[in-house]
């Protein structure tokens, strides 16, 4: 900002003929060169700093406007160059950058200090409290999940708490600031908010106690009709179509509107809330819910779908709403769907009717969860060759919208990892001690608080164990196009070989980072110890676990490849590699055509039901066909045939390439 | 063509799936739109044929087949082998 001096007596003049007051112009100083032509109709009080005036803005629709102040009162105010003010009836306390507009808004005030919005207390996933979580504009999915799921560790709360309390405290001020190409317009009461940098803020109507914080790749947004207090919201987010938040942190690249409204919550990475409500809960990435009726209450989310009508009860009525429930990654709850906490759904399942019992599906990954008689029924693995699970985990990485150069949440999209396959393989060991004790003329057998079919129990199994095949394939592959020269490949093979029951060490999903718990707990040990003592700090040890995936993805599997294969003979870890190969092809195979057949069921007669209004059998057919195309063309479908087309020449080139090298004797 | 005792025992596996009476079940009858199964009562009805005549089928094979004839024919292959 240039150097800025007192006004000269023809300047006050000049201000005053153009209808410009102050309580002493002492107070107002300004920047070479001054323009009064670009002042006109300004109260000024208190001490206010007034830029250069070169540029002109650009408003909605094109038309541009001379930056400068007008019709406005302007108290304590340090403003940049080429800003623009307009028709705002009180601008108080506000530090403006160069080029912020901020036009037809009624009151834009500091009151007393405050941190706008950051370190203000939520009470996320559980609504009686005791996971409280200070929101503040850099935290991640996973310091959250730090906060909110690791209560236990006492000493790790009390220093988190103090890194998030030392970060803001360095934000607290008596005075506002809107940073670089911050637009503010149309609004109502903005009190004590923190915008920009390239933040936009149309039409809201009443914002108190908050962040909304930008970057020039990707501004946020704030729209019309929004009421927002205590709140935070992030890079790339829009929240706008009159939606409510209170006591809640929007994260990167989230879509709040059309009338949602959340309280004493967050939502992370690509989240999307339209239309219903969210009370208390923790939304991890990609947790998304886009219709009415709909309500998300108490619960930990990620990488979910709610269907319209899905709701959870948190209240039994007792000592208050203190359950909680967990829907892990993937899941997706249909169509009016009702959970009573506490329950816990594991990974990529669907939750299908209303169950009130409480049940723990956590060890049984793919399932579907449907009630028969009153009961829940579970029917493992099903969800696993759907085509909906395979089109999700495709989808996801494909609609990360975050454009922020700093993205602060960790995802991993993996669909089968070291984590989901501990489940797969708990869930297979629970499904074989229920065989082993299940008589046949049982129909149903009990599973912790819920029911499956007696015959889905070995039905389950040989699912899991496909996906166990595929994992274990995956992993080795990736690890031979990997390994670069033969020498490398051999050893990969050597390493293979003797081995002798390695632990498989258990897997953590730290709400979208997958991680091994080990690891996670180093981290919480930095954290413990002070070696992690900042907010940057945090992000970095949190960003090396994130980094290691692959490696620990590779120790995992070397683990499980050590249960199932011990001590093998370098000759026979090379045999049993091909084997994998072998197996990780019949099984893909497999796989893709059950996912194949339903996808095709989408364009089997019983969903022709709906077309060919006016018309017979052939009507309907050409009607279905115009609007859905056939199963032949689908790209989809066609994508999952020239994968399965694809797997032979993988497989027949890596275990040409295994064949050939060299390993120890 | 399947053995017609094949083809009573695959329409009593059915009935006993979906809840329904045997003699009420056509030898043409689609399991999804004549029947009205569900995804899962067809992953049930595979399991169900498994057991009833003790065979293995391929997975992505056996959710193929949609109708009771298909069925029968079907699970008489692997009865022959």
């Amino acid at each position: 900002m240039s150097e800025h001096r007192k006004l000269k007596k023809d300047e006050i003049a000049a201000l005053e003929s153009r209808g410009c007051t102050a309580e002493s112009w002492d107070g107002v100083t300004v920047a070479d060169p001054f323009q009064p032509d670009r002042i006109r109709n300004v109260h000024f009080s208190g001490k206010v700093q007034v830029g250069t005036f070169k540029k002109t803005v650009e408003s909605v629709g094109g038309m541009k406007k001379p930056a400068g102040l007008y019709n406005s009162a302007i108290h304590n105010c340090q403003l940049g160059n080429d800003v623009l003010v307009r028709n705002v009836a009180n601008i108080s306390n506000y530090d403006l950058a160069d080029e912020v507009v901020v036009e037809d808004v009624s009151t834009m005030a500091v009151e007393g200090e405050t941190s706008f919005g950051n370190g203000v207390e939520i009470e996320p996933w559980n609504e009686g409290g005791g996971r409280e979580i200070k929101i503040f504009d850099k935290l991640s999915a996973q310091i959250a999940y730090l906060i909110a799921a690791y209560r236990h560790r006492g000493t790790m709360q009390k220093k988190l708490d103090k890194i998030v309390s030392d970060y803001v405290k360095a934000l607290r001020s008596t005075r506002g600031r809107l940073d670089k190409g911050t637009r503010v317009s149309a609004c109502g009461k903005i009190v004590n908010v923190a915008a920009g940098p390239f933040a936009t803020i149309e039409g809201a109507r009443s914002l108190k106690e908050g962040t909304v914080r930008g970057c020039a790749e990707d501004p946020a947004y704030i729209g019309h009709g929004v009421v927002a207090e205590d709140f935070i919201v992030l890079s790339g987010s829009r929240v706008d179509g009159s939606a409510t938040i209170s006591k809640t942190f929007v994260g990167q690249g989230v879509r709040i509107g059309k009338q949602f409204s959340a309280e004493n919550s967050v939502f992370f990475a690509n989240g999307e809330g339209y239309h219903g409500e969210a009370c208390s809960i923790f939304a991890g990435p990609y947790t998304v819910t886009h219709h009415k009726s709909t309500l998300l209450i108490a619960g930990m989310f990620s990488f979910y779908n709610a269907g319209s009508g899905t709701n959870q009860s948190n209240h039994m009525y007792k000592l208050g709403p203190v359950h909680q429930g967990i829907l892990e990654r993937g899941t997706k709850t249909a169509s009016f769907s009702y959970l009573l906490w506490p329950a816990r759904v594991g990974p990529f399942s669907v939750v299908m009717d209303k169950h009130g019992g409480n049940f723990d599906a956590s060890n049984l990954p793919f399932s579907y969860l449907t009630v028969e008689g009153g009961k829940s029924v579970i029917t493992p693995a099903m969800n696993l060759f759907t085509v909906g699970t395979r089109r999700d985990s495709e989808k996801w990485p494909a609609r990360d919208r975050r454009k922020d150069p700093e993205k602060l949440d960790l995802i991993n999209f993996t669909l089968l990892s070291p984590y989901i396959m501990q489940r797969v393989l708990r869930g297979m060991e629970d499904l074989g001690v229920l065989l082993e004790k299940a008589k046949k003329e049982q129909v149903s057998v009990l599973y912790k608080g819920a029911t499956i079919k007696r015959l889905m129990l070995q039905t389950g199994r040989k699912y899991y164990e496909l996906a166990v095949k595929i994992f274990l394939g995956d992993v080795v592959i990736n690890a031979i196009e990997s390994a670069g020269s033969d020498e490398t490949l051999g050893a990969l093979v050597n390493e293979l070989a003797g081995l002798d029951e390695l632990p498989m060490k258990q897997w953590v999903d730290v709400a979208g980072m997958l991680a091994p718990l080990c690891l996670v707990e180093r981290a919480i040990e930095g954290i413990e110890s002070g070696v992690v003592s900042n907010v940057e700090a945090l992000h970095t040890k949190l960003k090396s676990v994130h980094d290691s995936y692959e490696e620990k993805e590779w120790n995992w599997c070397k683990a499980l490849f050590s249960r199932r294969y011990p001590k093998l003979s370098a000759e026979e870890a090379r045999e049993r590699l091909l084997a994998i190969l072998e197996d990780w092809k019949s099984s893909r195979t497999k796989l893709n055509n059950m996912i194949v057949s339903d996808a095709t069921k989408e364009f089997d007669q019983s969903t022709r039901l709906g077309f060919g209004l006016d018309g017979d059998e052939t009507v309907r057919d050409k009607d279905f066909e115009a609007v859905r195309g056939t199963a032949a063309d689908n790209k989809f479908i066609k994508g999952l045939k020239d994968e399965i087309e694809g797997l032979e020449s993988v497989v027949s080139r890596l275990s040409d390439r295994l064949k050939k090298v060299r390993v120890k004797a | 063509m399947a053995d017609p005792q094949v083809v009573q025992r695959v329409k009593e596996v059915i009935a006993r799936v979906l809840e329904t009476d045997p003699d009420s079940i056509a030898d043409d009858a689609n399991f999804v739109f004549d029947l009205g199964a569900s995804s899962m009562q067809s992953l049930s009805l595979v399991a169900a044929f498994e057991e009833e005549f003790g065979i293995e089928m391929e997975e992505d094979k056996a959710l193929e087949v949609q109708s009771v004839a298909d069925a029968a024919d079907f699970i008489q292959g692997y009865l022959k082998k």
